[in-house]
């Protein structure tokens, strides 16, 4: 077992024990806090450049499930936790975390001190750390001097369109680093998908005749994509039923003159309770968040707010007043999370159904 | 909106039992705190002389009555409560609630029964009802139907397929049970059953035998919001009992998708019965897909409900209470210590928490030991760690295990046996599973033999591993750092090694190896809660922080035994009560997950550490407590801490090897208060057996004060007080005594009164003795006010205690029980015969 070091930005640094790749990475150290789904956590695209601390004591308990990933590619720099159990068991063919990792060039380090850490960013703050071999002041150098990019969409997403055929509803989603979750939901309700560009048109996207759009999840600040995407969000939210999980979510609100502000630590967890406003019911969901919308900024005549974060008082969810469009900060798939919400998709459907039945039948 | 209250009547847990231990009248000890907060005038009934609860009632509110309908009908009517609670009451105060449905009686005293409505309680009670109910919402439950014969049975199998399991319906209490895997195998076992039945009658059910079984607890407010507390997942499959098995808290094995699945259909029950308050629901989940049954729904609160809140410091008893009062998630106020988010945010953990069940078979040994459907357990521990093994292993030196051996071999046993314990388990099966793997069985070997999921061999195979290298490298910093990991305690590693434990704490000073302690706190680190509850591990922060106030520790007593173990607890209990009324600081370190002394609000800090040297060594070592309590009977654990001369130590009560006898029979007694030289009386005791046997073992019942006492009582005191000497005896003593033919009393022998018998005195006399003896040795006692509570002595009527005993549960055939092997008693009042 080779002793390595998580260093952080504060110039503290963690020795533990090496697993996954041995590689040195850096990135953004964030605490996820959902116990169950390391595995959809970790092939998240939305951790491009993080370093993910699992404040869940153990993980690995059940190997990798076929099943469960949420992206082919993963693109975590790190995992940290405090142990962890590299096992392929159970019922489904599985691969183990530590494999994992190895075949995706991911580090991890284990037995070190997850608690503490999380108390320390919860204090400190979002913080800037480093996987090294030796925790010297060249390694703390070569952390502060790290700039990491905010192309992260252009790497995660599909440069290409390609479709996920079915019979049911024409949706295409726009990938900004879509985690597989939102296809899963699609396709439980039989949608013939296709998945589009991040950086696709609006005419490439209307011309697809999409009875819908979804706008992904992904990673990084919502202001590093170009005013070309917001653009585009102008022009599809008023011809088609629009649903924005999470990255989708921020842009759909810049779109429409809203602000967005970077979370001084990101919440990353299934343990907030959520509002829907208009029926006050409570539920839980996932959420990997470290930007919300600032409700200050919102222009009522154009959106409202449909969902709010009890603790945080974080903005989880919009809606347009003209367009078929709607907006959630969470993740209602659940993968991983609570399955709460994730009658959003139907209520995309019947939008999607309605706006057939009122331009007529397509068929 | 919450439901505006004025009079609400509790009802209690009633004796303890196998299947309930204190964890109901905890329960009901912090309902009663939140209630108090309502301004809410609370009636409490219950026959547990070991009740906190009780005490903590104004004494005109409570009824030392068993918890029964007539009993709580004549309450009703006397009382005219506007609400009744029963959750806390256990299944027996659920049935009492349905019943009292069912005749009229809510209605027509217009009663407000909280928790769940009577018609959806109706749906929980009546077993066909329930089954209707989840499979209108889709929920699946296991097939099952009685049948007159064979061909019936066959068109049974023909839809559910094998395995089935048959049971004959009989008068008698026969529990046989037949698995049948096919049609061979099924023609045996209905002929076989057929035979016994007293009408030509079985029962055929699906088998998910080999199922792992997962536990759910949820919450659920009036507005319909829920939150889940914690899944639960118990080691052993479906077939032996969820009481008789190892728990873990998180879930280890499931995937996100399958614990998502039960999360949803435990909410979805949850708004089916319209619950408020808590809900308990437990799964049989397929090993080779993601089905799963539903097996049983108990919306009230149960050993399980309140193991998940242990494990996750949510304050469940005391939001569930809002939750019952009609109040929503977002309109209950915590104490401060918490964070205001806390009743609304879902509990995620950062830890693991073990629970070992113990069984009584080292004192009733005559009975079947093998573990399946029927519990038969008496108490637990648990263990809470960062790792697993860390949590394992902690439970596991927490319970009876000798503190000699980390992980204790059977070697005595021989491989056939091994195979034989392996299929069907034993108690004590932990210790089979690791000699198991000893002897090089494979992982996949022994999960095929036991339906244990193989994650729980690699764990118990990593502490094998680690005890072996711990084993090999005597005295190395390496063994050391290895054996806190894995939770082996510095006790542990000086027996093992049979060094002085204090040359361990140098190695551990030597290398910057501290014991650091993380707080059980329901948001990972999410906010910096104050619930004071600890637990150890070998990292970097420490949380637990000494009082700057003088500070007393209590030293718990674990997991329950037979024998005087609820006594103890409630003894221990009311040590913390005292000793926070006089000023202290209180620490409490326990084990078991079903104590009242464990309850948030009776002490200012929590440790879940096993009792053994060196955790308790650690903690006095940071704490700095002025006084350590030593509650109950513990020679082993009194004589190690007593080689520490700087340590000021209270056993409480004395122990009872300084009982000094002369016969061990005894038929009275009188109780004595010895202060100084002081003697006074306390009052005087018969003891009876129904089976006309005095001798000392089995002295269980008896009563207060003694037959005759108008005759012979200050006769008998005389004489008690000539017998004792001061310089002797100290405290509550008692002086036994026989009476003889010709009318005379003979001492047989004097002995520190028991801690049954303290708890009893308390009940009887109104002084709290705990309180006085704790007051007591710390030197404060106010010995007029004593004297002035005891006299003039004035009985007003017979107070009588009876022990129960858990023969019928264990299917032994005895009749009668020894101290040894009580499992709970039942208080009851007689008034004098005029």
């Amino acid at each position: 077992m080779t002793q390595r070091y998580l260093i952080l930005a504060d110039g503290s640094a963690y020795p533990g024990k090496a697993f996954g790749s041995l590689a040195t990475t850096t990135g953004e150290l964030v605490a996820n806090s959902t116990m169950n789904g390391y595995q959809e956590i970790i092939s998240n695209q939305i951790y491009h450049n993080q370093i993910i601390v699992f404040t869940q004591s153990s993980i690995g308990n059940t190997g990798l499930d076929q099943n469960a990933y949420e992206s082919v590619l993963p693109s975590a720099k790190g995992v940290i936790v405090r142990e962890y159990e590299n096992l392929a068991t159970d019922h489904f063919k599985r691969i183990s975390l530590d494999r994992y990792l190895k075949q995706h060039r991911i580090p991890g380090i284990y037995d070190v001190d997850t608690r503490e850490i999380r108390h320390r960013l919860q204090k400190y703050g979002n913080m800037m750390a480093s996987i090294v071999d030796v925790a010297d002041d060249h390694a703390f150098d070569q952390l502060h001097a790290t700039v990491l990019t905010n192309q992260q969409v252009a790497q995660v997403a599909t440069p290409k369109p390609y479709p996920n055929p079915d019979e049911g509803d024409n949706v295409v989603v726009v990938d900004f680093g879509l985690k597989s979750g939102i296809l899963r939901e699609l396709s439980r309700r039989n949608c013939n998908v296709t998945v589009v560009p991040w950086n696709s048109t609006s005419e490439m996207i209307l011309d697809l005749d999409p009875d819908g759009i979804v706008l992904s999840t992904g990673p990084g600040a919502p202001s590093n994509l170009p005013e070309s995407v917001l653009k585009m969000i102008t022009e599809i939210q008023s011809q088609a039923p629009l649903f924005a999980i999470g990255l989708g979510h921020e842009l759909f609100a810049l779109a429409n003159q809203a602000k967005v502000s970077k979370l001084r630590v990101e919440h990353h967890g299934a343990n907030h309770p959520i509002r829907e406003i208009i029926t006050n019911e409570i539920f839980f969901s996932g959420q990997e968040q470290g930007y919300a919308v600032d409700p200050k900024s919102i222009d009522h005549a154009k959106l409202f707010i449909t969902h709010v974060d009890l603790v945080n008082g974080t903005v989880q969810g919009l809606r347009h007043r003209d367009f078929p469009a709607f907006s959630v900060q969470f993740s209602p798939d659940g993968a991983p999370g609570p399955k709460d919400s994730v009658d959003l998709f139907d209520d995309f459907m019947e939008i999607m159904e309605r706006r057939r039945d009122e331009n007529g039948s397509r068929y | 909106m919450a439901v505006d209250i004025n009079k609400v009547l509790l009802l209690g847990g009633g004796p303890t039992s196998i299947g309930h231990e204190n964890e109901l009248d905890a329960a009901a000890y912090e309902r009663l705190i939140a209630l108090k907060k309502t301004g809410a005038q609370i009636i409490y009934v219950d026959d547990n002389p070991f009740s906190v609860t009780s005490e903590e009632v104004q004494p005109a509110n409570v009824y030392v009555q068993q918890v029964n309908f007539k009993n709580v009908v004549n309450i009703i009517e006397k009382e005219h409560p506007d609400a009744i609670m029963a959750t806390t009451g256990g299944l027996n105060a659920m049935q009492i609630a349905w019943q009292l449905s069912e005749s009229g009686v809510l209605t027509s005293n217009n009663i407000n029964l909280l928790g769940i409505k009577p018609a959806d309680l109706r749906k929980v009670i009546d077993n066909e009802k329930l089954r209707d109910l989840l499979t209108e919402i889709n929920e699946r439950v296991i097939a099952s139907r009685i049948v007159a014969d064979d061909t019936e049975a066959m068109d049974f199998v023909r839809e559910v397929g094998f395995p089935v399991i048959v049971k004959p319906i009989s008068a008698s209490h026969d529990t046989s049970r037949f698995i049948c895997n096919n049609t061979d195998e099924l023609e045996d076992a209905l002929d076989v059953s057929f035979k016994r039945a007293y009408i030509k009658r079985c029962s055929i059910e699906q088998s998910i035998v080999g199922y792992k079984e997962i536990e759910m607890v949820g919450i659920r407010d009036a507005n319909g919001n829920k939150l889940l507390i914690s899944g639960l997942e118990d080691m052993d499959p479906i077939g032996i009992h969820s009481g008789d098995s190892i728990i873990f808290a998180p879930t280890q094995t499931l995937i996100n998708e399958e614990y998502q699945a039960l999360r949803t259909a435990t909410f979805r029950i949850m708004d089916s019965l319209n619950v408020t308050g808590t809900c308990h629901v437990q799964f049989a989940q397929s090993r080779t897909d993601s089905n799963y049954f539903v097996t049983k729904v108990s919306p009230f609160f149960t050993r399980n409900t309140l193991l998940a809140a242990k494990a996750t410091g949510y304050p469940l008893t005391y939001v569930a209470s809002f939750l019952e009062l009609g109040y929503g998630f977002t309109e209950i106020k915590l104490p401060a210590k918490y964070s205001k988010y806390t009743p609304f945010m879902e509990p995620t953990m950062d830890h693991v928490l073990v629970r070992i069940p113990l069984w009584p078979f080292r004192d009733i040994n005559d009975v079947d030991q093998h573990l399946n459907t029927l519990m038969k357990s008496v108490g637990s521990t648990i263990g809470v760690g960062r790792t697993v093994e860390e949590a394992i292993i902690k439970s596991m030196h927490s319970s009876q295990f000798s503190p000699r051996d980390i992980l204790p071999s059977v070697s005595k046993v021989d491989d056939d046996d091994v195979i034989n314990q392996l299929i069907h388990p034993l108690a004590s099966r932990i210790l089979i599973l690791m000699e198991a793997l000893r002897r090089g069985f494979s992982i996949d070997e022994l999960s095929e033999l036991t339906r244990i999921d193989r994650f729980y061999f690699y764990k118990l195979n990593q502490l094998l591993r680690a005890q072996d290298f711990v084993i090999n490298h005597p005295l190395s910093p390496q063994s050391v750092q290895v054996g806190h990991k894995y939770g082996f305690g510095d006790g542990m590693l000086a027996e093992l090694w049979n060094v002085n434990i204090a040359q361990i704490t140098r190695m551990n000073q030597n290398v910057n190896h501290q014991v650091t302690y993380k707080e059980i706190e329901p948001s990972a680190g999410e906010f910096l809660e104050a619930t004071n509850i600890f637990y150890s591990s070998y990292e970097l922060e420490n949380e637990s922080k000494p009082f700057a106030e003088k500070t007393a520790l209590v030293i718990g007593r674990g997991g329950n035994q037979l024998g005087p173990n609820s006594a103890a607890d409630y003894y221990t209990a009311q040590i913390l009560i005292s000793l926070k009324k006089v000023g202290y600081k209180t620490l409490i370190m326990n084990t078991n997950p079903n104590v009242v002394s464990l309850t948030p609000q009776l002490s200012d800090k929590q440790y879940i550490e096993p009792i053994q040297l060196g955790n308790i060594l650690n903690i006095i070592n940071l704490d700095r407590p002025d006084v350590i309590f030593l509650p109950g009977n513990r020679h082993y654990l009194s004589k190690q801490l007593k080689q520490f001369a700087d340590l000021n130590i209270i056993v409480l009560p004395p122990d009872q090897k300084v009982a000094h006898y002369k016969r061990h029979s005894a038929t009275t007694a009188v109780d004595l208060f010895i202060q100084g030289k002081e003697i006074i009386p306390v009052t005087s005791l018969s003891f009876f057996n129904h089976h006309n046997r005095n001798d000392l073992h089995h002295l269980n019942d008896y009563q207060e004060p003694m037959i005759d006492w108008q005759k012979d009582e200050s006769l008998i005191m005389q004489q008690a007080i000539k017998t004792t000497n001061p310089s002797e005896w100290q405290g509550l003593v008692q002086v036994l005594f026989n009476k003889t033919n010709s009318g005379d009393y003979i001492c047989t022998g004097i002995r520190p009164v028991r801690i049954t018998e303290t708890a009893f005195l308390t009940k009887t006399t109104g002084i709290n003795w705990i309180n006085v003896l704790v007051k007591k040795y710390l030197g404060i006692l106010d010995m007029a006010s004593l004297r002035e509570q005891l006299k003039p002595i004035a009985h007003k009527r017979y107070s009588i205690m009876t022990a129960h005993f858990p023969f019928k549960q264990l299917q032994s055939n005895r009749k009668e029980g020894t101290t040894r092997q009580e499992v709970g008693a039942a208080l009851s009042f007689e008034n004098f015969i005029n």
